[in-house]
């Protein structure tokens, strides 16, 4: 999988180095801005209220 | 196919499973509280220069004349928090509404219970890990301690009735005017804290109660609980 990346990616091994990363550091940032915030509701640590919701989902409501 | 490609890319899905997780540990250990502290800052921001912009009139006497409030509006910020117990620089913005988004700025105010300093109930949920961990120290609080709120007008000091007292998360009469469990006896201005029990879990819930003990117009600077 990574090799087939490596071996499509133009130019030597600097620029490819340096697009990889470009690539590393927008899949991080992707998922930090909307994979995790999407994600992060179905853990449970975000239930901090009495509402009679079941535990497990978002905190929300009364 | 050979079989060594097929070993190689299970070994780098694994690889990259293994980095996802470690992301997200990243993400909701530190980075939540990052987001957090950022936007809860923002949002005390937002109240002091409101209360700067438009100045309340100090304190009017608690009579009848006074015209209904504005109500809050939701996911808005409308008074800041201190407890001591917590440490001197514990303050977070109250929002109203207690949804997901909120929660994530601030502590979130129980829609439908009272403001701070009326009659009735004035419940809060706030978290107790991630998101800046606000509530992190919560089983320390005993009876005694102070909660103040400040609304832009006056500071509120209620003081904590009994220890922390655990609960299941459909107990909502904790937050009814009069709550249910607190030892409280009648109508009275109280102070309700949720957050949730275990520490990562949410099984359970943590609850304070608190009584209105003073009140101070802002006018005469901090009440003496946040003076160092």
């Amino acid at each position: 999988m990574y090799g087939w990346i490596w071996r499509h990616l133009p130019g030597n091994a600097w620029v490819r180095s340096i697009i990889a990363l470009v690539l590393v550091l927008a899949v991080v940032y992707a998922l930090f801005q909307y994979v995790f915030p999407w994600a992060e509701p179905l853990l449970p640590f975000g239930d901090v209220t009495v509402d009679g919701a079941s535990a497990g989902g978002a905190g929300a409501g009364q | 196919m050979s079989v060594r490609l097929v070993v190689r890319t299970f070994s780098e899905l694994c690889i990259t499973v293994g980095a996802l997780i470690i992301l997200f540990v990243v993400y909701f250990l530190f980075w939540t509280g990052v987001k957090a502290a950022d936007a809860a800052e923002g949002e005390i921001d937002t109240l002091q220069s409101q209360w700067a912009r438009e100045p309340v009139a100090p304190a009017p006497d608690a009579a009848s004349s006074e015209p209904a409030p504005a109500p809050y509006r939701d996911g808005k910020p409308f008074a800041t928090m201190h407890i001591p117990r917590f440490g001197p620089g514990w303050e977070w913005p109250v929002l109203e509404n207690t949804e997901v988004k909120t929660l994530q700025k601030g502590l979130g105010h129980y829609s439908g219970t009272a403001r701070p300093g009326d009659s009735g109930n004035f419940a809060v949920a706030g978290h107790r890990r991630t998101y800046g961990d606000p509530f992190k120290d919560f089983p320390k609080l005993r009876p005694g301690d102070a909660v103040v709120v400040n609304d832009g007008t006056t500071w509120f000091t209620y003081r904590i009735a009994k220890k922390p007292y655990r609960t299941v998360p459909t107990d909502t009469a904790v937050v009814d005017p009069v709550p249910r469990g607190s030892g409280f006896e009648g109508a009275g201005r109280y102070l309700t804290l949720t957050t949730c029990e275990p520490e990562w879990g949410s099984s359970h819930r943590l609850i304070v109660w608190a009584h209105l003990d003073a009140t101070r117009p802002v006018s005469d600077g901090r009440p003496p609980e946040l003076r160092r």
